[in-house]
C-alpha cells in the first residue's frame, strides 16, 4: 500500500516562519495556485492583523497566499457557506479550501446533494482540537490571562491546556478546565466533536506527531491528495518525508485521547437528557425555542441547508409571517430537514441572538439517528442520506427519545 | 474569475450598533453576514440586521435630484437643484429655515448640517427624532446625574443581577440587548418588566411582569422607592458620598400612600414590593427604559424617579448598572453629540454667547447664532423653509393631518433621502442621498459606541453622500471655505477637534470591531465603558435627587373617546419603514398594520379578530384590522406605526410643554368602530 503519512515543510525560510509547523499548508496552496491546479484558494486571514477578527478570503494571486499562513483557534468561520452561497457551489471553478473537520463534513453532505461540485474542490483538512468564539477568546486573554489581546502572537491547544504566545516571544498557559470554571469555554459543539482529524478531506494536516519538528504531519486521504502533494514535492515547494513509527504512534495517541474526551462529553450530555421525563424535556426545549425571534440566523448559517424555496418563508404558506415567536413548526421543519445530516458545526448556535442551544438539539437527535440508520454524516460521500433511503422496516422503529433536560440551564 | 470581499460595517436598524459584514461578489452586495468578532453582537444579528443594506439595490432608490414642477417631481442636475435651493435660502429671513435631521445619517453628515445651519443660515433651528424619543430623558437625566446618555456598556448588561425593563419591548426592538439580558438571566438575574402589554419580552424573558396602567410609571417607581426606604435597603454610604437632595426626596416619599399608588398604577402592593426588593437587593441592578415611558407628557418625572431609585441603591458607576435610555436610531447618540439640536452646539455645549463665540473662532466664522433654536414641531409649524435630511416626519411626527396642512403653506421644503418617502412626496426639491453602504463615516449607538461605517459599493446613479451635498450647497452659497472637505475622515478630524468627548478617536483607531466608547479624551485612552465611576456629570460632580410626582397623561379617555391608544414597533420593521419596507424578507413577514384589542373589548364592541375597524381620535382616523389578543388589557389599543396605509400618527397629538415638548405618542384617547361588511 502506498504510504500516506508524511511530515512536510516548506524549504522556503520565509514561508516556514509565517506558517505554523513548517508552513506546509501555505506552500502547498501557493504551489497549487502557481501551477494552475486550482483557480482560487479559499482560506482564512486576519483582519487588521487581529487574531480575533478572522475573515474568509478568496485568493487568485499566489503572492497573497501567505496572508493566510498560521493556525487560528478563534476563527470558527463557515467556509462552506462561501462556496455554497457565494461561489455557486464551485460548479465552474476549482477551489482549494482550508477546512476544519466540520467544514469538510459539510462539504461531503452538500456534495451528496449535488450542491457543491466535489471534483472541483481540493479540501485541505486541518486537524482541529476545538475553537473559541472570538469575543469569548478576546475577553479570556484580557481577563483570565491578564494580557492585552493585541499582544497575542499565537495560540495552541495541547494536553488539556491553552498555550498562548505573545509578541515578545513569551508564552503563558492555562488549564482548559480552569478556564471553563472562569466562564471561558470552547464552543459547545467542539467539546463533543470526535472528528479531530478530517479524513473525509483530501488531506488532513496538523502538528500532532511532528514531535517538536517544524513540520506538518499530513495524512493523504484521497488520490487528489496524492496528486497535489506529489506536484508540490516535484516543484520543490514542499519537502516531504515519510512519518516514522514513533511519530505515527504519537499522533495516534493524541488523537485517541482527544476523541475519547469528546465522546465522554457527548455521552454525558446525552445521558443528562435521558434522565428527565418527556414532560421535562419538552418543557426544556419549548422554554428555549419560545424565545425565537425568527431571524433565520440558524437556517442561513447552516452549511447543510440549501433549498432555494425554503418552507420556512412566509410565502410558502406553512409558517405564518410576522409572528414572534414563529409557530413551533418553524423549529420542527428545520429539525426534520437537518437532523439526519447535522455535522455539529455549531454555526446555528453561534448565530442565534436568543441563545437557543440549537446545535445541542440537532446533534443529540443526530446521535440517535446515527445509530438507527448506521449513518455518520459527512464521512463517506458514497453513503446517501438516510431520509432518502429509508426502508419500511426503519419506518416502524419507535420514535427516538431525544429531548431532555440539562440541569445547568434554564 | 469571481472575487469575494467581506466589508465589516454596522447595522442601520436600531441603536444596538451590531456588526455586520457585507459580502461583495464581484463588487456587488451578494449577502450580509453577522460579524463574528463584534463585541456587541458576537456574530449574531436579528432579521433586520441580516438584511441590512439590501435595500441599497432597490429599484425605488432615488438616483437623481428632483424638482417639483407643475405638481410633479422631475429629474434635474445637481447644479439646477442646488442653484435653486441656494437662491431661495439666500432670500430667507434669519431663523426662517428649519433643519430636521436624522439618526440614520452619519456623524459627519450631521456635523455638516449643523455647521451649515449655523454658519450659512445663522440659525439654531435644528432638531431630530431625539425630540420624539428622548426629549424627556435628557432634561431628567441632566437634572439628576448630569448626562442623558447610557452610562453602562451594552456587553456589561450580562453582569447585572437584576434588570428592570421599563416601557421597552427589547426582544423585538433591541434583540441584541435582549441577548445580554438572556445571558444575565441564565446566570441567575431576575428580570422585571413594566409594560402595559404582554409583549414577547414579557412572555419569554421576564420573571416579574408589572402590567401597569399606561403612563403611571412614576407612581410605581415612587412606590418602589418608598418600600426600599421602609425596608432599610437604601445605600446610605453612596447617598452620603455621591449625592445631594436626599432629604427632600425622602420627605416627598413619606407623603405617599402605597394603596393610593396601587389604585393609580393597577399594580398590587405585593408585586411592587417584590420588584422593589429584587431591585434593591441586587449587587448590580440595571434599568433599561425606552419610549414606553419616555413618550409621555410626564416622561421627565418618570425618568427622574428611575435615576432617583438607582441612586438610592447605589446603582451607578459600575458595569451592568445605571439608568439606560435605549436609542432607536443607529446613530441615536451621535445625533445629539453632533449638536444637531436647538440647544447644543457639538459636544453638548450649550447654545449661548460664549459657546457661539468659541465656535466662531474654531470655525473662523462670524456672527454665529447664540439663542436656542426652534424644536421639531415648532419648525414644522413656524418655519417657511424646511431642510429635511433623512427624516420622515410625514410618518413619525404626531398629528400628521396637521403636519400635512402646515407643509402645504411652506415656501420651500427640501428633502434629502435615499427613497421617495412619505415626506419627500410633499417636497419641492428632493436630493438623492447615498445610503450607508455607499459612504464612509461614523455612527454612535446606544452605549456611546463610535463605530466606522464603510463604503462597500458606489452610490446608485447620481446619488451623493449627505455631507457632499451640503458641501456643494455651501459652496454655491459663498461659504465654500468652511466646507472644503474631501473625505469623511477630514470632517471627523474637525469633529474631534470640537467635540471633547471624541478627541482621542481617529478613523485608524476605529478599525477594530466594536469601535470606541466616548468619552475618549486622548489617543492613548481606551474609551469609557462605564460612566460616573467617580464623579457624575453635574457641575459639582454629585448626583441630585429630584422628588418627582406622577403626572397624569394629557388626553385622558372620556365618553366620546373611551379607549387609550398606544403605538409601538414590531420585530420585523424599523421606525417609518423607509428601509425595512423596501427589504423583501422583512416585507414578506408583515406589510400591514393591525390594532390589538382585548377579548373583553372584542365582546363589548362585537369586533372579531381580523375584522376591519376604524380608529378615530380628535385629530383624524385610520382604518386597519383588529387583532384580538389577551396580551392587552381592556380599554387599550395597540397600533404599530411602521405602515403608511395606516398611519398611527394621524391619531396621536397632544404634546408636553417645555423643556421636553414631547408628543405623548404612548397615550391618545380614541374611539374604535367596526367597519360593516357592506363597506360603510
Amino acid at each position: 500500500m502506498e504510504n500516506n503519512l508524511y511530515l512536510a515543510w516548506s524549504p522556503d525560510a520565509t514561508i516556514q516562519g509565517m506558517g505554523s509547523s513548517g508552513g506546509a499548508v501555505t506552500a502547498l496552496l501557493r504551489c497549487a495556485l502557481e501551477n494552475q491546479m486550482v483557480d482560487a484558494v479559499l482560506a482564512v486571514k486576519k483582519r487588521n492583523n487581529s487574531r480575533f477578527d478572522a475573515v474568509p478570503t478568496l485568493i487568485t494571486d499566489p503572492e497573497l497566499v501567505h496572508e493566510t499562513a498560521g493556525a487560528m483557534h478563534f476563527a470558527p468561520l463557515n467556509m462552506v457557506k462561501i462556496i455554497k452561497e457565494y461561489l455557486d457551489g464551485a460548479m465552474d471553478m476549482r477551489v482549494a479550501v482550508t477546512c476544519k473537520p466540520c467544514d469538510a463534513r459539510a462539504f461531503i453532505e452538500l456534495a451528496k446533494r449535488n450542491q457543491v461540485r466535489r471534483e472541483n474542490l481540493f479540501l485541505v483538512g486541518l486537524n482541529c482540537s476545538g475553537t473559541y468564539l472570538p469575543t469569548v477568546a478576546e475577553q479570556m486573554i484580557r481577563e483570565a490571562f491578564g494580557e492585552n489581546p493585541q499582544d497575542l502572537a499565537g495560540e495552541e491547544v495541547d494536553e488539556g491546556k491553552l498555550i498562548i504566545t505573545l509578541k515578545d516571544g513569551s508564552t503563558k498557559e492555562k488549564d482548559l478546565e480552569e478556564l471553563v470554571r472562569q466562564g471561558y469555554e470552547m464552543r459547545e459543539n467542539c467539546l463533543r466533536c470526535s472528528y479531530k482529524v478530517p479524513r473525509m478531506a483530501d488531506i488532513a494536516c496538523g502538528k500532532w506527531g511532528n514531535n517538536g519538528k517544524s513540520a506538518t504531519f499530513i495524512e493523504i486521504c484521497s488520490p487528489k491528495g496524492h496528486e497535489f502533494l506529489d506536484a508540490a514535492a516535484q516543484n520543490g515547494a514542499l519537502v516531504m518525508e515519510p512519518a516514522t513509527n514513533e511519530q505515527i504512534e504519537k499522533r495516534k495517541q493524541k488523537e485517541t485521547e482527544a476523541v475519547e474526551n469528546a465522546q465522554a462529553r457527548e455521552k454525558q450530555e446525552i445521558e443528562a437528557f435521558k434522565r428527565y421525563s418527556s414532560e421535562e424535556r419538552l418543557k426544556y426545549w419549548l422554554g428555549h425555542l419560545s424565545r425565537c425571534i425568527k431571524c433565520f440566523g440558524c437556517r442561513d448559517a447552516c452549511p447543510i441547508c440549501f433549498c432555494k424555496e425554503c418552507y420556512l418563508e412566509p410565502y410558502r404558506g406553512c409558517i405564518p409571517g410576522g409572528e414572534t415567536p414563529p409557530d413551533i413548526m418553524f423549529q420542527l421543519i428545520r429539525l426534520s430537514h437537518v437532523a439526519d445530516s447535522c455535522v455539529n458545526c455549531g454555526q446555528c448556535q453561534d448565530a442565534c441572538p436568543m441563545e437557543i442551544p440549537l446545535t445541542r438539539l440537532y446533534s443529540v437527535l443526530n446521535s440517535e439517528l446515527a445509530d438507527i440508520f448506521d449513518y455518520k454524516p459527512g464521512v463517506d460521500i458514497d453513503q446517501p442520506p438516510p431520509l432518502t433511503t429509508v426502508t419500511e422496516q426503519e419506518l416502524s422503529i419507535d420514535a427516538p427519545d431525544i429531548i431532555g433536560e440539562n440541569s445547568s440551564d434554564r | 474569475m469571481n472575487a469575494i470581499e467581506h466589508i465589516p460595517t454596522v447595522c442601520p436598524c436600531c441603536g444596538c450598533g451590531c456588526g455586520i459584514e457585507l459580502v461583495l461578489k464581484n463588487g456587488e452586495i451578494a449577502g450580509v453576514e453577522p460579524l463574528k468578532s463584534h463585541p456587541v453582537c458576537k456574530g449574531k444579528n436579528c432579521l433586520k440586521g441580516k438584511n441590512a443594506y439590501l435595500y441599497a439595490n432597490s429599484e425605488e432608490r432615488l438616483t437623481t435630484p428632483l424638482i417639483k414642477k407643475n405638481g410633479k417631481h422631475e429629474a434635474c442636475s445637481w447644479d439646477e437643484a442646488l442653484d435653486w435651493i441656494a437662491q431661495k435660502l439666500s432670500e430667507a429671513d434669519r431663523d426662517a429655515v428649519g433643519f430636521i435631521n436624522s439618526g440614520k445619517c452619519t456623524n459627519e453628515d450631521l456635523y455638516l448640517i449643523q455647521k451649515f445651519a449655523r454658519i450659512v443660515c445663522k440659525t439654531n433651528n435644528l432638531d431630530n427624532a431625539s425630540r420624539f424619543c428622548h426629549s424627556t430623558s435628557v432634561p431628567a437625566l441632566l437634572s439628576t446625574v448630569g448626562a442623558g446618555v447610557m452610562p453602562t456598556s451594552t456587553p456589561s448588561i450580562e453582569k447585572a443581577d437584576c434588570v428592570l425593563i421599563m416601557g421597552a419591548n427589547i426582544q423585538e426592538t433591541y434583540p441584541l440587548l435582549a441577548q445580554k439580558v438572556i445571558i444575565a438571566r441564565t446566570k441567575g438575574a431576575k428580570i422585571i418588566t413594566a409594560d402595559l402589554r404582554r409583549t414577547p419580552t414579557v412572555k419569554n424573558l421576564t420573571d416579574l411582569h408589572l402590567q401597569i396602567h399606561p403612563g403611571t410609571d412614576a407612581a410605581l417607581i415612587n412606590g418602589m422607592m418608598k418600600i426600599i426606604l421602609d425596608q432599610g435597603l437604601a445605600n446610605t454610604d453612596f447617598i452620603e458620598k455621591r449625592t445631594s437632595g436626599f432629604d427632600e426626596l425622602k420627605a416627598y416619599l413619606d407623603t405617599l400612600d402605597l394603596q393610593e399608588i396601587e389604585k393609580i398604577t393597577g399594580i398590587k402592593t405585593e408585586q411592587m414590593k417584590d420588584a422593589a426588593l429584587s431591585y434593591a437587593s441586587a449587587h448590580n441592578a440595571c434599568i433599561m427604559f425606552n419610549a414606553g415611558i419616555a413618550q409621555h407628557a410626564g416622561g421627565v418625572e418618570t425618568i427622574q424617579t428611575l435615576a432617583d431609585m438607582a441612586l438610592l441603591t447605589g446603582n451607578y458607576g459600575k458595569p451592568g448598572s445605571g439608568v439606560n435610555p435605549l436609542r432607536g436610531h443607529s446613530n441615536g447618540e451621535g445625533f445629539g453629540d453632533m449638536g444637531t439640536v436647538p440647544v447644543f452646539y457639538p459636544g453638548f455645549q450649550k447654545v449661548n454667547e460664549e459657546t457661539a463665540g468659541r465656535f466662531a473662532s474654531m470655525w473662523d466664522a462670524a456672527d454665529l447664532p447664540a439663542k436656542p433654536g426652534l424644536t421639531y414641531m415648532e419648525m414644522v409649524e413656524k418655519c417657511p423653509f424646511l431642510y429635511i435630511m433623512g427624516a420622515n416626519p410625514a410618518m413619525s411626527a404626531p398629528d400628521i393631518n396637521a403636519l400635512r396642512k402646515a407643509f402645504e403653506k411652506k415656501e420651500l421644503v427640501i428633502v434629502q433621502d435615499i427613497f421617495m418617502t412619505e415626506t419627500a412626496q410633499m417636497a419641492d426639491v428632493v436630493l438623492a442621498g447615498a445610503c450607508g453602504a455607499e459612504k464612509d463615516g461614523t455612527q454612535t449607538g446606544v452605549d456611546r459606541r463610535v463605530q466606522r461605517l464603510r463604503k462597500a459599493i458606489a452610490p446608485v446613479g447620481d446619488a451623493l453622500p449627505d455631507w457632499q451635498i451640503l458641501c456643494r450647497l455651501a459652496e454655491k452659497m459663498g461659504a465654500g471655505e468652511h466646507f472644503a472637505f474631501k473625505t469623511s475622515e477630514e470632517i471627523f478630524e474637525e469633529i474631534r477637534n470640537c467635540v471633547p468627548q471624541y478627541r482621542g478617536i481617529t478613523y485608524e483607531r476605529l478599525e477594530q470591531a466594536g469601535g470606541i466608547q466616548w468619552p475618549c479624551p486622548d489617543e492613548g485612552h481606551p474609551g469609557t465603558e462605564t460612566m460616573f465611576v467617580e464623579k457624575f456629570g453635574t457641575p459639582d460632580g454629585l448626583a441630585h435627587f429630584q422628588a418627582a410626582p406622577y403626572k397624569a397623561p394629557l388626553e385622558p379617555p372620556d365618553d366620546a373617546y373611551p379607549y387609550i391608544l398606544t403605538t409601538g414597533r414590531l420585530n420585523f420593521h424599523f421606525h417609518t419603514g423607509s428601509m425595512t419596507r423596501r427589504t423583501e424578507r422583512l416585507q414578506n413577514e408583515i406589510s400591514e398594520a393591525f390594532a390589538e384589542i382585548s377579548p373583553q373589548d372584542s365582546e363589548n364592541t362585537g369586533i372579531a379578530d381580523g375584522e376591519e375597524v376604524i380608529l378615530r381620535s380628535r385629530r383624524g382616523e385610520v382604518k386597519t384590522r383588529a387583532r384580538v389578543t389577551p396580551d392587552i388589557k381592556a380599554g387599550q389599543v395597540f397600533l404599530p406605526w411602521h405602515f403608511p396605509q395606516c398611519l398611527a400618527n394621524i391619531l396621536t397629538g397632544p404634546s408636553a410643554g417645555p423643556p421636553s415638548r414631547m408628543p405623548e405618542f404612548k397615550f391618545s384617547a380614541i374611539q374604535i368602530e367596526k367597519v360593516e361588511s357592506d363597506g360603510k
